[in-house]
């Protein structure tokens, strides 16, 4: 089993918001996902999964309805609200300015691959 | 912001569905195992590996209820139903605890807010600190004083008053009566508390004025014929009348026009009682300071003889109070003898000194001693209150041992039990303290009627928080003391079968031996104290007054007089008139109504020359002026000669009328009849004409003193005076005949102060009354929480110990010897207790002395007492638990193992 890496304080809510934007889906399918899509590095249990759910939802961000899964079984499929958009949006631009900030202070900045 | 607070509110109230998590979860669950099985695995092993995977649902579950809104509201709940629920299952500890601390937090509340009201707070002005007092060491030779420290001549005022740099202003004030005042507002003649006070007074002490103005200097100088009422009379007299301003109040037949209302709280300066109305500075004779009649036809302004003022000044600007007196000190020795003449040769000068004035004058004197002691005791009993829940509670965890292991057991953490324990004890606590605070109200209001405290005693922010600070540290108490014991158990507790072996450390109920011991030290004291105060009221009670008081009946008249003649045929008229009433045996007048604390007080002369007394004891001579048939009417045995008579008159010869103390001290072994005497000015004298038995005239405690009576149609002035009458059958019941009879005379007087003559004795011993039987109430009171506190431990170990027990029985103890071994246990600490508390009793009997009267400190009969209530209660409370520790059946302890 590939070594779960811990997710930065934070990090899951951009993951889950971003995995949304794309269409709504159910909590099986946004852990699917993110796994997917990090090639196995980004392992979410569904410990971590539901929590942060909820909290997303408690905050306006994501909205969740009842709905049938691909075989047909009843499954809560969660999509972005505008709130969540522009959520979103702000969270990414941290994260841009977050990450090139340590990217320059570990020394691979725009500098190093320019 | 918005958005996330209106989500969780729509959230609040449209709950998510209780199943809707675990369809979720069990969905992921399955999705799961099908990617499971679809990579290879065998149904089963995929199942397996899942479950595996997937983890504990609980915590899963936990962490979304925590995310959501209102989730700390639901724990909170939870823990407060939890907590109801337990206290609904033991009924009878939940009322003994509420019951506990409504009495002991509720009296403390009282007892502090009366301290409060009486003591600790300031007077309602502004910037009380910078007010003072002016005080004088002594009056000078020849003056006549209210208070020889704290009184004035006017020319002293008014000297201070223009010369004065260290005080700016110094104010004046003065009642118009010794007590009430006739007022008359519309029709019905009624009395009230009345000052008249110079015309800074209002914007010296900065009191507001919300409506209307008070006075100017103008006012002052002018005699201006207005006045302005307290807030407090305003509510009460005039329910709160805004028109009230520009009405008429008739004050003793003057017309005063009202022009102010004080600002709520301020009921003047004047201590242990609150003002109703305040006017300037008069100068006619209806309005003589006082209330008393001119002296050689001056008023209090013209007569430097007469030291009738108080004074209060406020400290100039960066001016020390030591400074003040520096430069006031000549301005006053020197204003001393404006109208005496100089000081006689080695005459001590009067010395003035200020006093702080920040709170109410007069009621550190009457009350500061029996209002501490009373705090101290109700502290006490607080102590044990609080002792005797913490102990009720411990028994109560401890027999809950075995819930908290289990609930350890099952994940609860320390924290979560602290919370559950502090819960438990908030709800207590907010329950018995809004109980506590209810009663408080009635309390206090109570204790300020017995008292006859007037000013407002309603609580102000200084007691809430004195309460609130008990509440919270009662909280904390209850919250913490039993965690320990309920903690004790550990998780390991819950997995022993047994409740009985369980439950056998001995160690864990010496904490609750020292409490109860401690206890019952307190409750000596507290017994100790309450018993040398009964023993007080006892001798108070049974005082002999000297005189028949049932029967008599007194009030007060206050009559228009222009002229001595005119006022001795008024009340001439007036005993005629009352005699004839049905029901009625005799009738007489006095200056001072006797048991009211009045008395004139002088030296006096005998046979012209001031009498000689063996070494250096008082020549003070109380005395009184009376009408004809005075000692008749009060019933005291006269020993030799005769009673006033009405045939005593202006025109017959002077006489006057002494007790035995007076003829044993300034005319021992001779006939006093026939002797003369007077007041020391030698301007007045009188042949002795009768000799009566000592009794009492100021109070009921005090001690025989020298006496004299003048016949008041002799003497040159003639004021206000007491009616007593002797009547026949219920003594209130002549008042309505005895008022109209009054106001045929003038339709303006009131009675003033109607009641029986031992009501107004019982007056001078009221503060003793309260005080003793506040100090039973709290004895009793103490008896009763040592008594549940004992009862609860021992019980509580009883029950512990039912299985060692029926061991003992079984191997052959008797039952006596079980019984001797509980009230062993009892016996230590009740003698423990005493030992500890006869010597604590002492020292607070020493500090009592000055309460009481005719009692020892050491008092053997309050210390037996106390002594043998604590053992008959620990006796009491100790042979339930034994008889039941006595009644085990062996083999039904052995068995429940």
């Amino acid at each position: 089993m590939p070594t779960s890496t811990d997710l930065l304080q934070g990090t899951l809510d951009l993951l889950i918001l971003q995995t949304l934007a794309l269409g709504p889906m159910h909590g099986w399918g946004v852990a699917q996902r993110i796994q997917q899509v990090s090639k196995d590095v980004l392992q979410i249990g569904q410990g971590s999964l539901y929590p942060a759910l909820h909290r997303l939802e408690y905050k306006g961000w994501i909205r969740s309805d009842w709905g049938s899964s691909e075989n047909n079984r009843r499954a809560k499929f969660y999509r972005l609200t505008a709130a969540g958009r522009k959520q979103l949006e702000t969270e990414l631009a941290t994260w841009d300015r977050l990450s090139d900030a340590i990217a320059l202070v570990l020394g691979r900045g725009a500098e190093a691959s320019s | 912001m918005m958005t996330e607070f209106l989500t969780r509110l729509r959230f609040f109230i449209f709950r998510k569905k209780c199943g809707d998590l675990d369809d979720e979860l069990q969905f992921h669950l399955e999705q799961l195992i099908s990617a499971k099985e679809a990579a290879g695995l065998t149904a089963a092993e995929a199942r397996r590996q899942a479950l595996i995977e997937f983890g504990g649902l609980e915590r899963t579950r936990e962490q979304c209820a925590e995310q959501g809104p209102g989730w700390w509201i639901d724990t909170v709940l939870r823990d407060a139903r939890y907590a109801l629920r337990a206290f609904g299952r033991n009924p009878l500890f939940t009322v003994a605890v509420l019951a506990t601390l409504t009495l002991a937090i509720g009296a403390t509340t009282a007892v502090f807010s009366v301290m409060n009201a009486v003591l600790l707070r300031s007077l309602p002005v502004a910037d009380p600190d910078r007010l003072v007092y002016l005080r004088t060491s002594n009056p000078p030779r020849g003056t006549g004083t209210i208070d020889s420290n704290q009184t004035f001549s006017y020319s002293v005022y008014d000297a201070l008053r223009r010369q004065s740099r260290g005080l700016s202003p110094v104010m004046a004030y003065v009642p118009l009566s010794g007590s009430k005042v006739a007022v008359r507002y519309g029709e019905q003649p009624e009395e009230a508390e009345g000052d008249m006070v110079s015309g800074t007074f209002f914007s010296g002490l900065g009191v507001n004025l919300p409506r209307g103005r008070g006075f100017s200097e103008e006012d002052e100088t002018k005699h201006a014929p207005i006045a302005v009422i307290s807030y407090n009379y305003w509510t009460r007299r005039f329910a709160a009348d805004p028109d009230v301003l520009g009405k008429t109040l008739y004050v003793s037949g003057v017309a005063m026009t009202i022009v102010g209302v004080t600002a709520e709280g301020f009921e003047g300066v004047e201590g242990g009682g609150s003002t109703d109305f305040w006017i300037p500075l008069q100068n006619r004779r209806e309005l003589n300071a006082w209330g008393n009649p001119p002296e050689d036809g001056k008023l209090y302004i013209a007569d430097s003889t007469w030291w009738c003022l108080r004074m209060i000044g406020r400290l100039a600007p960066s001016v020390t109070r030591a400074q003040a007196v520096a430069q006031l000190q000549p301005v006053f020795q020197t204003a001393a003898y404006v109208g005496l003449g100089s000081p006689m040769e080695g005459e001590k000068p009067p010395v003035l000194s200020l006093a702080d004035a920040k709170s109410f004058p007069g009621y550190e004197q009457q009350f500061g001693n029996p209002l501490r002691m009373l705090m101290a005791m109700v502290g006490l009993v607080l102590l044990m209150a609080l002792a005797n829940v913490v102990l009720l509670l411990m028994a109560r965890n401890a027999a809950r041992q075995r819930e908290f292991s289990v609930r350890q057991a099952l994940g609860a953490g320390r924290g979560e039990l602290l919370r559950q324990l502090l819960t438990e004890s908030l709800i207590l606590v907010t329950a018995g303290g809004a109980l506590a605070w209810g009663f408080a109200e009635v309390a206090t209001r109570l204790l300020g009627r017995w008292a006859e405290i007037e000013s407002s005693l309603a609580p102000d922010r200084t007691v809430l928080l004195f309460s609130l600070g008990v509440l919270v540290f009662a909280g904390l108490l209850f919250g913490l003391a039993p965690l320990p014991v309920a903690l004790a158990g550990g998780v390991e507790m819950a997995l022993k079968t047994s409740a009985a072996t369980s439950n056998t450390d001995a160690g864990k109920s010496r904490t609750a031996r020292i409490i109860v011991a401690l206890q019952m030290a307190l409750c000596v004291v507290l017994l100790v104290g309450a018993g040398l105060l009964i023993h007080t009221l006892r001798n108070l009670e049974n005082t002999p007054l000297g005189m028949r008081i049932d029967g008599l009946v007194v009030f007060g008249v206050k009559p228009n007089i222009p002229s001595i003649p005119e006022g001795v045929a008024f009340y001439q008229n007036l005993m005629n008139k009352l005699r004839v009433l049905p029901g009625v045996e005799s009738v007489t007048i006095m200056e001072e109504r006797i048991g009211s604390w009045w008395s004139n007080n002088s030296d006096m002369e005998v046979d012209g020359r001031l009498p000689e007394v063996a070494n250096g004891a008082s020549r003070t001579v109380r005395s009184n002026v009376a009408g004809p048939d005075f000692f008749r009417t009060l019933g005291v045995p006269v020993l030799a000669g005769r009673d006033f008579t009405d045939s005593d008159t202006a025109k017959s010869p002077h006489v006057g009328i002494i007790n035995e103390q007076f003829a044993k001290r300034f005319l021992p072994n001779q006939n006093p009849l026939g002797h003369t005497i007077g007041p020391d000015n030698g301007q007045y004298t009188m042949t002795i004409v009768g000799v009566v038995k000592d009794h009492k005239y100021r109070s009921i405690d005090e001690e025989p003193i020298p006496m004299a009576w003048y016949m008041y149609a002799q003497i040159p002035m003639v004021g206000p005076m007491h009616v007593e009458m002797r009547v026949h059958g219920e003594p209130l019941a002549i008042l309505p005949s005895a008022r109209k009879a009054v106001q045929q005379l003038d339709p303006n007087l009131p009675l003033i102060r109607p009641m029986t003559q031992r009501e107004q004795f019982d007056t001078t011993i009221s503060q003793h009354v309260l005080f003793a039987r506040l100090a039973g109430s709290f004895g009793l009171l103490a008896v009763l929480l040592v008594a549940t506190g004992l009862y609860g431990t021992l019980a509580y170990r009883v029950n512990m110990r039912t299985a060692e027990i029926g061991v003992r029985m079984a191997v052959g103890a008797r039952r006596p010897q079980v019984v001797w071994m509980i009230l062993k246990d009892s016996l230590w600490l009740t003698t423990g207790g005493m030992a500890l508390g006869i010597p604590l009793a002492m020292l607070v009997g020493r500090a009592l002395t000055s309460s009481l009267y005719g009692v020892e400190p050491l008092d053997a009969f309050s210390y037996l007492l106390a002594v043998a209530g604590v053992a008959v209660v620990a006796l009491a409370a100790s042979a339930l638990p034994a008889g039941r520790a006595a009644s085990v059946d062996p083999m039904r302890a052995l068995r429940t193992e």
